[in-house]
């Protein structure tokens, strides 16, 4: 699950290589619409089934395996309303579903309805629900895949101090070095600093709105989306 | 209508009102005509007074004073008056007099207009 | 690259900020978010102040154009709209100091003073409207009492996000007549229930579902409401007898005490007098 899809173009300009999934089904080249779909919603499916469905890790994974498959067989996006439901919340009630039936039809091969429980690995205190979990891996995976697409764009246009910059202050997780700090190890002055960390945001910006457009319907459900992450 | 004619007609009118309720006292009822002409006499003044005071300072409150104390005071010269021909009536002559002087004193600042009459 | 909750919480917080490059402007801090944006206080870099900055996730659907050339004391300047190098639209106007509406209307405020506030927002309708600029989302988040205690009404012609409900009249096209229902929402908002009938009725006729039964124009509207302060009667109720005689005693209150004494006094020295 290589989630590169990658961005072309070294013409400085920002490719608008990712089609709403409206155009994509519309076109019928939906596999690589299901590419961008599984590169930004692989992760947050496996945690989902972990919590809601306490299965170990083997078993998220092959049922998430088994959920995108499934999901690529049948007509997933043409049953897909966007006036009913974020396309968020379509998919994720959809893997309820499968979960569901693939949890009964296993009980029905198990003797004695034995069910395996593992403690799921917790990094982080959860008294969310599972639902909850879902959105927060969803917006980290999100900013995750963002992130990559800016850095490999910075890289192609030769803009690699510019992300280091990026890097060190707004990838940092605890003390965060001051612009001065900045300054002196990359040898530029502080306003340089401000620019490049002002550019790289308004770019970062960009590709996770980039990002979104692969996997909602519209213009409009991607503004409402936009509006969700930035809040 | 100006101020000092919206005076001078409820002046009259009230006096004339005022004057004829002496009708209930026997004692003055042959003299009613008298006491009529003279109470709307006393109406007219009071009024053309408030009416001119009325043009001058828009206040509902100043006005129903100096309506009262004109009132007052021209039922008071009355009740003077009419002692000297030894008919002591100062209550029943000033209390309504200085009643009705409020109520023209009232009339003359909630309508007409400031403004002299041009005919 | 480890992506944290922090660290994306941190991200979302600094890469909302909108590219102001190219502009005129320089961002100074965030004072709001509403439905279809957020507004910056920033500053004006070539008239040296202050301005408003908002700028919307979604495109501008509203006039600028039209909304811009309207000059009334009640609405707020519009000095500039454009696009963002980002690609959002904004638009700069005039920086409101002061209270929201929603925050004023828990305040301790007389009936008067509630009502001139109802009055001004109804004034800058009107004027609008003569204008043909339709407000389509007037809701006590777009009002603003200002420090001197001016009011103002804000985000002109955009059409109403889903879910300001209570505020946006039921028809499909929004007209003048939406406006009136806002106008009476908002009379409903700022005024007690429990204040008076008659004012109750003017925010239901306002209110009605129906376009028709409404206030033909928010200038009617405002003249009833003139109606109910000099204590007259008013069009959108039929008030009971009893009522209209309570009214016609408490506006000619003075004169009638006066008319009680004068006879009180009569009878008084009539009965008392020596036989």
């Amino acid at each position: 699950m290589d989630a590169d899809t990658a961005i072309g173009g070294r013409s400085g300009h920002f490719p608008t290589t990712h089609l709403s999934l409206l155009e994509a089904s519309a076109s019928g080249i939906s596999s690589a619409a299901m590419d961008q779909v599984i590169a930004l919603y692989w992760k947050p499916v496996y945690r989902f089934i972990r919590f809601k469905f306490q299965k170990n890790n083997e078993d998220a994974k092959d049922l998430t395996q088994g959920f995108f498959a499934s999901a690529m067989q049948r007509d997933f996006f043409s049953r897909f309303d966007p006036q009913k439901a974020s396309f968020r919340s379509y998919l994720r009630m959809a893997v309820e579903r499968y979960a569901a039936n693939e949890y009964a039809a296993a009980n029905r091969q198990k003797r004695g309805g034995e069910i395996q429980f593992e403690p799921v690995e917790e990094d982080h205190a959860t008294a969310e629900s599972p639902e909850a979990e879902f959105e927060r891996e969803w917006r980290r995976q999100l900013f995750f895949l963002a992130l990559d697409d800016l850095r490999c764009y910075c890289e192609d246009s030769s803009k690699q101090v510019t992300f280091e910059v990026f890097r060190d202050y707004d990838l940092c997780d605890d003390d965060r070095p001051s612009y001065s700090d900045l300054a002196v190890k990359y040898g530029i002055p502080e306003t340089t600093v401000t620019n490049y960390l002002a550019s790289t945001r308004r770019m970062l910006r960009q590709f996770v709105m980039e990002r979104l457009k692969g996997t909602t319907a519209d213009a409009k459900e991607l503004h409402q989306e936009m509006r969700r992450v930035w809040k | 209508m100006n101020k000092i004619v919206v005076g001078l007609i409820f002046g009259i009118v009230l006096g004339a009102v005022d004057g004829a309720t002496a009708l209930f006292y026997p004692e003055t009822r042959p003299l009613i005509a008298g006491i009529m002409v003279g109470s709307s006499f006393k109406g007219m003044l009071v009024g053309l007074l408030s009416g001119w005071f009325a043009r001058k300072v828009q206040s509902t409150g100043w006005g129903i004073v100096v309506g009262s104390v004109l009132g007052l005071l021209f039922a008071f010269i009355v009740a003077v008056m009419d002692a000297s021909q030894g008919k002591q009536h100062y209550l029943e002559i000033m209390l309504p007099g200085f009643i009705v002087g409020a109520i023209v004193g009232f009339l003359t600042q909630k309508m007409g207009t400031p403004a002299m009459a041009k005919s | 690259m480890e992506v944290s909750d922090s660290i994306v919480d941190h991200l979302r917080q600094v890469a909302s900020l909108p590219d102001l490059s190219g502009t005129r402007y320089e961002l100074e801090a965030e004072i709001g978010r509403g439905g279809m944006g957020i507004v910056y206080a920033s500053r004006d870099r070539e008239l040296d102040r202050r301005v408003a900055l908002k700028v919307l996730d979604v495109p501008l659907i509203g006039e600028p154009q039209l909304i811009a050339r309207l000059e009334h004391p009640a609405i707020v300047p519009i000095y500039e709209a454009g696009v963002l190098p980002d690609g959002r639209a904004f638009y700069a106007m005039k920086l409101v100091g002061g209270t929201r509406l929603d925050d004023y209307a828990k305040g301790e405020y007389s009936l008067a003073e509630r009502l001139r506030v109802i009055r001004r927002v109804g004034e800058a309708l009107a004027f609008a409207h003569s204008r043909d600029v339709i407000h389509r989302d007037l809701k006590p988040q777009n009002v603003m009492i200002g420090e001197f205690g001016e009011v103002y009404v804000m985000d002109w012609g955009v059409e109403a996000v889903a879910g300001t409900a209570g505020f946006r009249a039921p028809e499909a096209t929004l007209g003048k007549l939406s406006d009136v229902y806002s106008l009476g929402a908002l009379l409903k908002y700022l005024v007690p229930e429990s204040s008076s009938p008659a004012l109750s009725a003017i925010a239901r006729k306002a209110t009605n579902a129906d376009g028709a039964d409404r206030y033909s124009s928010v200038t009617t509207f405002l003249a009833d409401i003139d109606r109910f302060e000099q204590g007259l009667a008013v069009e959108a109720w039929s008030e009971p007898i009893w009522h209209r005689l309570q009214r016609f005693a408490s506006r000619n209150a003075i004169l009638l005490w006066l008319l009680a004494a004068y006879t009180g006094v009569k009878f008084l020295l009539f009965f008392l007098r020596k036989p």
